[in-house]
């Protein structure tokens, strides 16, 4: 690999520090803030917390990732994971000072040291580059008839210009006697941030996390699936519970909620946490004992009763359970709704505004 | 075979040291080792040890425990590795860290701290072993050689160019005198490939490429050179390998952009693939491709685990992969040959299978603007963990998981790169599976009160099946029925498989669960 030149320099100190701070046992802490013990414990159960240093999101982007560790097994209360979403959206927002996702640490995708984007030198750059360079590689560098520069090794390789200044000064092919030989240093590094944003966008946490549009059903074949097939008026009503449901969440919030109601965590903050499982836990023929389902594995079994108080048994052949799922329906729904009839049923319930 | 004789030369003078590797070790059932990812080559992860059996499993007691926060200072660095079990010692890993530890005692004997540059540091899957040298891969893409008697490093290569976003999380598999090393990373769009590297040097012996240049085989499941050279097909998980076929096999990871396909029309050979490779020159030898054209993030990188049996009468030599989308596959080994296909899980995505015995992907469950609903989940019907082959039942058993998402294109423009969409979803249900290979079907299928498992498999002679649950329990079933016959909650979900081995006349069971490693034996007559 090629380096050198001032921010060589300053790569290798950063570097250095950066290796200090492992040899130490020492890694970037969470900001401390209310929750941050929650996401330790929470998502700290399967990789480093810290992990999420460096990443900047909007509540509905943290909030998706949230569901989507639930779904890889993370573990906790309705409530810990409300708690998890509201730290990570109010400590690692999108557009945090620093460039795109702010500063990075070493427990993220890519180098450590990486290039921080400047947002302001990149609006530069990309002003330069859409008069020199976009012609070629197309207005966002993913190319055209040149090649596609966030892909580039060059590219990638770069540090503040460190790679692309002499690559553009003597190794672009037709570079000789042409405005980009006569680039200035600056000028290099402007460009340089520009297409260090276009790499950070196309990364995975980059800014290609919203749902672009679901309203693509029809509202009257959703309102007729909603009466009849999809057996939703037997516990829901347009005119009852659900009315106004449309004012409370948007397009693609709903349409996640119909299918994966017990997900929390999406959409905006203090919505109704997710309606527990309850049970009934009779031993032998003694008295049964109700509440809500806090534990239950192959071995044990635990509720919390009306009154607060928490009851735990063995899970011994005397031991016989009830239990119910106020969201069966909508799990067994998943099994033979079709793709048109979920966007029908949130273009109808869109309409209830 | 000349070379093969100079390398035992070279190797006797190791021998010497109570703690090295003999590599004949890897060609016998374990008893007293744990030489490599698998515990053989085989990939079956069956123990022939029964000192702890279903008669006495009541008796089983924990041994040790060792936490690697105690060494590390820092929490949340999960046991995703299985450990390496030698002379005695026990050799794991963490990213950036490798203990060795006391085998009977959990006592620490040494602990290597790689100074990171970078990198997911999501997990690592273990080390290798050649005499007395240790092998492992760290996140910021360093094949790292260490001396096995005290943890000091002998070298390190760069085997991935981190500033590509290529990370390295795979155990390397030594073989003969060879470490094979695979590479990870999808966030940019990156050729996956497998390297042969000498446990002397670490120089490059052989490197296979996941995806074909143009012109060559199977380049003609690409649009264009462009989105070969950028398709992906990591090498995230230890192959398993034939000595008698000198076959090494292979599963690859997921093409890219991950899921935004349409820039890269086609099967995209070889991602998602079972490929078979030549052990002396890293040539391909045969392929089967899981999922043509996957768009959800199934890597096909499931262990192929290695087993002979009869199937509709015939004596074959077998190898078989519960893949990530849901599919149970089974082949000859030799040339690839299709055998069986099934479900191991109820899905959605296919809308049948080829005469190939291949899922053909239904187009309407590829990831769309206003989403579509999918099962498998990204997470998949199973993921990583090591699945097992028990020869005394003629099962296969892989932890399972059954859940929805919907799968959403995020960047509808012409040319996506990287992810450009994702799932999001609900939460799902796990299971143990149980399949009888001649057929596919399940024998019997445990079903465990939540979803999200991430546990590896381990079965053995002592009639014994040990895994984790989705409530942090180690759990021991009866592989025949499925019924639980013993557990241990150990306060955090079973991160890897576990192993199995006997010293002293002692039969030890070690596995991962969050931060620590956790010791079982069989103390006593048995």
């Amino acid at each position: 690999m090629e380096r050198f030149g001032g921010a060589g320099v300053i790569r290798m100190a950063a570097v250095v520090i950066l290796s200090a701070a492992a040899v130490r046992g020492q890694t970037p802490a969470l900001p401390d803030a209310p929750g941050s013990d929650t996401v330790t414990r929470v998502c700290g159960a399967c990789h480093p917390a810290t992990i999420v240093l460096g990443h900047g999101m909007t509540r509905e982007g943290w909030g998706q990732v949230v569901a989507s560790m639930i779904t890889r097994g993370a573990k906790g209360s309705a409530a810990d994971f409300e708690a998890v979403t509201n730290y990570l959206a109010k400590n690692l927002p999108a557009n945090a000072p620093g460039g795109a996702g702010g500063a990075r640490h070493s427990l993220s995708a890519g180098p450590g040291d990486r290039q921080v984007v400047d947002r302001q030198s990149a609006a530069r750059g990309k002003t330069i580059y859409t008069s020199e360079c976009a012609s070629c590689h197309g207005p966002l560098g993913r190319g055209a008839n040149g090649p596609d520069l966030v892909r580039s090794v060059v590219v990638l390789h770069d540090h503040y210009g460190d790679t692309l200044g002499p690559y553009l000064m003597q190794r672009h092919p037709g570079a000789a006697g042409t405005a980009m030989a006569s680039l200035t240093q600056k000028q290099i590094q402007d460009i340089s941030h520009f297409l260090h944003q276009q790499v950070e966008d196309t990364l995975r946490s980059g800014p290609y996390t919203q749902v672009l549009n679901v309203m693509t059903g029809n509202a009257q074949a959703g309102a007729a699936y909603f009466n009849g097939a999809g057996g939703c008026a037997r516990c829901h009503s347009g005119t009852g519970d659900l009315a106004g449901i449309a004012s409370r969440y948007d397009a693609p919030t709903l349409q996640q909620r119909l299918l994966f109601p017990r997900t929390v965590a999406l959409g905006a903050e203090g919505v109704a946490a997710p309606k527990p499982v309850t049970v009934k836990v009779t031993y032998e023929n003694g008295e049964p004992i109700s509440g809500t389902l806090v534990h239950i594995d192959d071995f044990n079994i635990a509720l919390r009763d009306a009154a607060g108080n928490y009851h735990a048994w063995n899970r011994t052949p005397q031991l016989k359970i009830e239990r119910h799922d106020p969201y069966a329906a909508h799990n067994e729904l998943l099994d033979r709704i079709t793709d048109q009839d979920i966007h029908n049923l949130v273009a109808y319930l869109e309409t209830l505004k | 075979m000349k070379l093969c004789s100079l390398l035992w030369i070279a190797i006797a003078g190791c021998m010497l040291k109570a703690q090295s590797l003999d590599p004949k070790k890897l060609m016998e059932p374990s008893v007293d080792t744990w030489p490599t990812y698998n515990g053989d080559y085989s990939g079956r992860r069956f123990s022939t040890l029964s000192k702890i059996n279903a008669q006495n499993i009541q008796s089983l007691s924990l041994a040790w425990v060792y936490r690697t926060s105690s060494a590390t200072g820092s929490l949340g660095n999960i046991v995703k590795s299985t450990p390496l079990v030698v002379g005695g010692v026990l050799y794991f890993s963490i990213p950036d860290q490798v203990f060795a530890i006391d085998a009977r005692s959990g006592q620490e004997i040494w602990h290597f701290h790689w100074a990171s540059k970078g990198g997911w540091h999501l997990g690592n899957r273990g080390v290798g072993m050649y005499g007395n040298w240790l092998y492992f891969e760290t996140p910021d893409c360093q094949l790292v050689s260490l001396n096995s008697q005290d943890g000091t490093e002998r070298w390190h290569k760069q085997i991935c160019d981190l500033d590509q976003f290529y990370t390295a999380t795979v155990a390397p598999v030594v073989i003969g005198n060879r470490v094979i090393v695979g590479v990870s990373g999808d966030d940019l769009d990156i050729p996956g490939y497998l390297e042969s590297r000498d446990p002397e040097t670490g120089d490059v012996q052989w490197h296979w490429s996941s995806v074909p240049k143009p012109g060559e085989p199977g380049s003609e499941t690409w649009p264009n050179a462009e989105a070969m050279a950028h398709g992906g097909g990591m090498t995230w998980v230890p192959s398993t390998y034939d000595p008698e076929l000198k076959l090494l096999y292979l599963g690859t990871g997921n093409p890219q952009p991950v899921i935004a396909g349409k820039g890269r029309k086609g099967d995209n050979l070889f991602t998602e693939s079972i490929v078979a490779l030549h052990i002396e020159s890293g040539k391909l030898a045969w392929y089967f491709q899981p999922s043509p054209h996957d768009t959800h993030d199934w890597d096909a990188v499931e262990t192929p685990v290695l087993f002979d049996g009869k199937i509709d009468g015939r004596p074959r030599k077998l190898l078989a992969q519960a893949s990530r989308n849901g599919y149970f596959f089974v082949l000859d080994r030799t040339d690839g040959t299709h055998l069986v296909t099934s479900e191991f899980v109820k899905t959605n995505w296919a809308k049948g299978v080829n005469a190939k015995g291949q899922p053909i992907p239904n187009p309407a469950k590829e990831p769309q603007v206003d989403g579509a609903l999918v099962t498998p989940n990204q997470g998949g019907a199973t993921n990583w963990p090591p699945p097992s082959y028990s020869p005394a039942t003629g099962l296969f058993y892989v932890n399972a998981s059954r859940a929805f998402s919907e799968y959403y294109i995020f960047d509808d423009s012409e040319k996506p790169e990287g992810w450009s969409g994702n799932d999001r979803g609900g939460g799902g249900q796990s299971m143990l599976q149980a399949l009888d290979y001649k057929t596919g079907k399940i024998r019997w299928s445990h079903q465990w009160e939540g979803g999200g498992v991430r546990s590896g498999v381990l079965t053995t002679a002592g009639n014994l099946l040990f895994t984790g649950d989705s409530s942090s329990n180690f759990v021991a079933l009866n592989p025949a029925t499925g019924e639980a016959l013993w557990h241990a909650n150990l306060g955090a979900a079973v991160s890897n498989g576990a192993i199995s081995y006997e010293l002293d006349g002692m039969q030890y069971v070690v596995v991962g669960a969050g931060d620590a490693l956790f010791g079982f034996v069989m103390r006593g007559r048995s």
